[in-house]
């Protein structure tokens, strides 16, 4: 289908396009985890791209990261060591697990990135917690401020409330596109434009989107029609899973991954007297991730994601030594199973080499599936 | 002249005297329905003590495990209930006990909590790990949620928006604590149990300031153990009674030249937690000449409180915990130790399961080295889980690194 090529492009051609935005004077500023208020990155007139790991080995930061360290994230400091992140203006990190608060150490030691900044994140949406946030907020806005010597006003935050909230609206309209009895789409052509918007600029992002979704009804050559299937994990910066198990008669139309479903499942609150407070708000109330207390607001999003899209069976795929989502793992996948879903238990290493010992569990988990159904 | 003992008389039959007593004394509470609860490390456990809640604690509860080697089996209980091995070995250790297969528990096990409380101060796994326990035992958990001390700053610099938001927080805790307890909480006894604490952690560290004596006075071995009062119960006449003990007796140690091996030929700083299955390690040290004279984990739970100022100095006390702060607060503690405990190696052992004693011993090493020319070395061990690292492989890479500082 041709309206999906632009985000394979962006994809593909992700580096470049952001050294092309550099040409114009304006920065480019990376961030990494998803409770990130993106909004005022967006307002500072910035690029805010997310940083990814690659699928090669970590060579470079094993020499610096111990091997028990979040797979994740010492991939993407891998890239950063290898110099894939050099044009980044600015790296800015979240407190929001024990991993990122001592990778940001990293960053801060060994990486080239001239400013980095590390957010406070609360790990609970009490009234306290909202407050506290806020003010983390404000002192993000004032740091790009004084940083890129810019204002973020406030008709420039609401600017930026709108954009996301409609990025948001239409990657929802695209993932329903796979409740249907018979998907409009591929779980592996989702995540091409899913995670092609964390890293072009979102306006374009959002006409490519809407394009592709006047497109989408008469699309031709349906994807091929599979077992259904819900993956549940933390963050997912490729496409290479989903594409594998789809290779091997699995359709993957729900995921819990906080660059999937969790991205988009909130808005912010638009018109607010405060824009800045509620762009905050947003982030401690979305769907939580699993290092915030309330786990079982998470679990109910998965349980109900299952019922909605139907599923046929869960995957559960855990990054290795991502310690807050293997602590909620046995729970989950209690809950799953008692609603009679079969469900596949994965931990991976972050590479392509670490696919090659799962591929051959998940064909014989489909296969099992299929058979009974 | 130097003389030679190693035993201490304080810390002679510590485990019987204290420890074991303190886990019956939970018990008993128990059987007399007097509230438990457990609690995280890094908690403000001087409010549960405000409140006369027994607290317990099930990190120290792994460590007796790992103690008396039944630790790795008690993890395995955990790994079958689907807890993955490369979780905290404390968490798997403690998990493993709750589900109730394994009869013959140290110390008869740890006892039901009436409620949980728990922080996110010491890492996130401390409060994932009470989330699953407060799910089995259906028992209330209170989170605190600690905001993360980026600056690295010692207690006199901390960001003041950090310590509002602990201070609101101590509220909404002694509302729950109220809720729990069915009373009201007695400020007279706050300040009490404040001013306790702060006397416990000044006593704390006058005992290792002495350890600056060449000959070093006490050993790690010693020390680990003796840091329970300080990290468990700071707030009791119980820890002031002790280390009062403990620190007159290191003083006249330090006056008469008593160390713990004939000749120093290394002094030695030991990071994060040691291998509680083998604690007879620092033994091996010392039979190369080789004392560990500060441990960055007894350099980390002391903290003045000012009974007048209950929240702020609470506040104060804890945020910034090494394992809340960026590197820097680490490194900065390393650097004081091994300039003024006249120190030739650091020790920095990882933990399997622990990214915070993991991630950033390359930073410590590399700083170290470059301000006081000072050798470290990164050992990857657990601290309760010996399938990680043998006795026989961790003494190796120990000896090798002793005769590079040579």
């Amino acid at each position: 289908m041709e309206a999906l090529q632009p985000f394979r492009e962006a994809l593909s051609n992700r580096h470049e396009a952001a050294k092309q935005w550099k040409r114009q004077n304006r920065p480019v500023i990376g961030w990494t985890c998803t409770y990130t208020p993106e909004e005022i990155i967006y307002a500072s007139q910035a690029l805010p791209v997310m940083v990814w790991g690659s699928l090669g080995e970590t060579t470079l930061a094993d020499a610096y990261m111990p091997s028990n360290s979040c797979s994740f994230a010492r991939s993407c400091f891998n890239a950063a060591l290898r110099g894939d992140y050099d044009y980044l203006d600015a790296f800015v990190e979240s407190t929001s697990c024990d991993n990122r608060e001592k990778t940001f150490d990293m960053w801060v030691n060994y990486s080239k990135v001239p400013n980095i900044y590390l957010i406070n994140t609360p790990h609970t949406n009490t009234e306290n917690a909202h407050q506290f946030f806020h003010r983390e907020a404000a002192k993000f806005k004032e740091w790009l401020e004084r940083t890129f010597k810019t204002e973020i006003s406030n008709s420039l935050l609401d600017d930026a409330i709108r954009v996301y909230n409609e990025n948001r609206n239409l990657l929802r309209k695209i993932y329903d596109l796979k409740m249907r009895k018979t998907p409009l789409i591929s779980g592996t052509e989702y995540l091409e434009i899913a995670l092609s918007g964390l890293v072009m600029p979102k306006l374009e992002h959002n006409v490519l989107m809407s394009k592709f979704l006047e497109e989408a009804e008469s699309r031709s050559g349906l994807p091929r029609e599979g077992l259904r299937l819900l993956v549940s994990g933390s963050v997912m910066d490729n496409i290479e899973l989903v594409k594998l198990i789809e290779s091997v008669g699995g359709m993957v139309v729900a995921d819990d991954w906080c660059t999937g479903s969790r991205y988009f499942w909130n808005n912010v609150e638009h018109g607010s007297a405060d824009p800045l407070e509620a762009v905050a708000r947003r982030y401690l109330n979305k769907v939580p991730s699993s290092f915030m207390f309330m786990q079982e607001e998470r679990f109910k999003h998965v349980t109900e994601l299952a019922k909605r899209f139907q599923v046929d069976g869960v995957i559960m795929f855990l990054i290795k030594y991502c310690d807050t989502h293997m602590f909620d793992a046995p729970h989950l996948r209690d809950k799953l199973k008692a609603m009679g879903l079969p469900v596949l238990y994965l931990e991976w290493e972050h590479s392509m080499s670490g696919f090659a010992g799962l591929k051959t569990r998940i064909e014989a988990f489909i296969e099992m599936i299929g058979g009974v159904k | 002249m130097t003389a030679v003992d190693r035993g201490l008389k304080s810390t002679s039959g510590f485990y019987r005297n204290y420890v074991k007593k303190s886990y019956e004394e939970a018990h008993r509470a128990k059987t007399e329905k007097r509230p438990v609860a457990w609690v995280s490390s890094t908690f403000p456990v001087e409010t549960l003590q405000a409140m006369d809640v027994i607290p317990v604690w099930p990190e120290n509860y792994a460590s007796v495990c790992a103690a008396r080697q039944a630790s790795v089996e008690l993890c395995q209980v955990a790994e079958r209930e689907g807890f993955s091995r490369d979780l905290c070995s404390y968490s798997r250790c403690v998990l493993g006990s709750v589900f109730g297969y394994e009869k013959n528990l140290p110390e008869g096990g740890l006892p039901k909590p009436d409620f949980l409380a728990a922080t996110s101060s010491a890492c996130d796994t401390h409060m994932k790990w009470f989330q699953v326990a407060s799910r089995l035992y259906k028992a209330p958990l209170f989170i605190l949620d600690t905001p993360y001390n980026i600056g690295g700053g010692d207690s006199e610099h901390l960001d003041k928006a950090h310590v509002e938001y602990y201070e609101s927080q101590l509220n909404e805790l002694f509302a729950f604590l109220e809720k729990q307890t069915g009373s009201k909480l007695d400020k007279y006894k706050l300040s009490h149990t404040l001013a306790l604490s702060d006397w416990t952690s000044r006593l704390w560290t006058e005992i290792q300031d002495l350890r600056k004596n060449v000959p070093c006075p006490m050993d790690a071995r010693d020390a680990f153990s003796a840091v329970f009062f300080m990290l468990c119960i700071p707030g009791s006449q119980d820890a002031v009674d002790f280390y009062t003990q403990l620190r007159d007796e290191l003083r006249q140690r330090a006056k008469d030249n008593i160390g713990v091996v004939e000749n120093e030929r290394f002094r030695l700083v030991w990071d994060n937690l040691p291998l509680w299955y083998n604690l007879k390690v620092f033994e091996y040290l010392n039979s190369l000449g080789a004392v560990a004279v500060a441990e960055v984990f007894s350099h980390t739970w002391t903290g003045s409180l000012d009974p007048e100022k209950p929240y702020e100095s609470l506040a104060r006390k804890y945020l910034p915990n090494m394992a809340n702060s960026t590197i820097q607060r680490r490194v900065n503690i390393i650097l004081n130790l091994v300039k003024n405990f006249h120190v030739n190696g650091v020790i920095l052992p990882t933990n399997w399961g622990c990214r915070m004693m993991s991630i950033g011993e390359t930073i410590v090493k590399d700083i170290v080295y470059k301000k006081l020319g000072v050798q470290s070395l990164i050992i990857d061990i657990d601290s309760s889980d010996w399938r990680i690292a043998g006795e026989a492989q961790v003494n190796e890479r120990l000896a090798t690194f002793l005769e590079t500082l040579t």
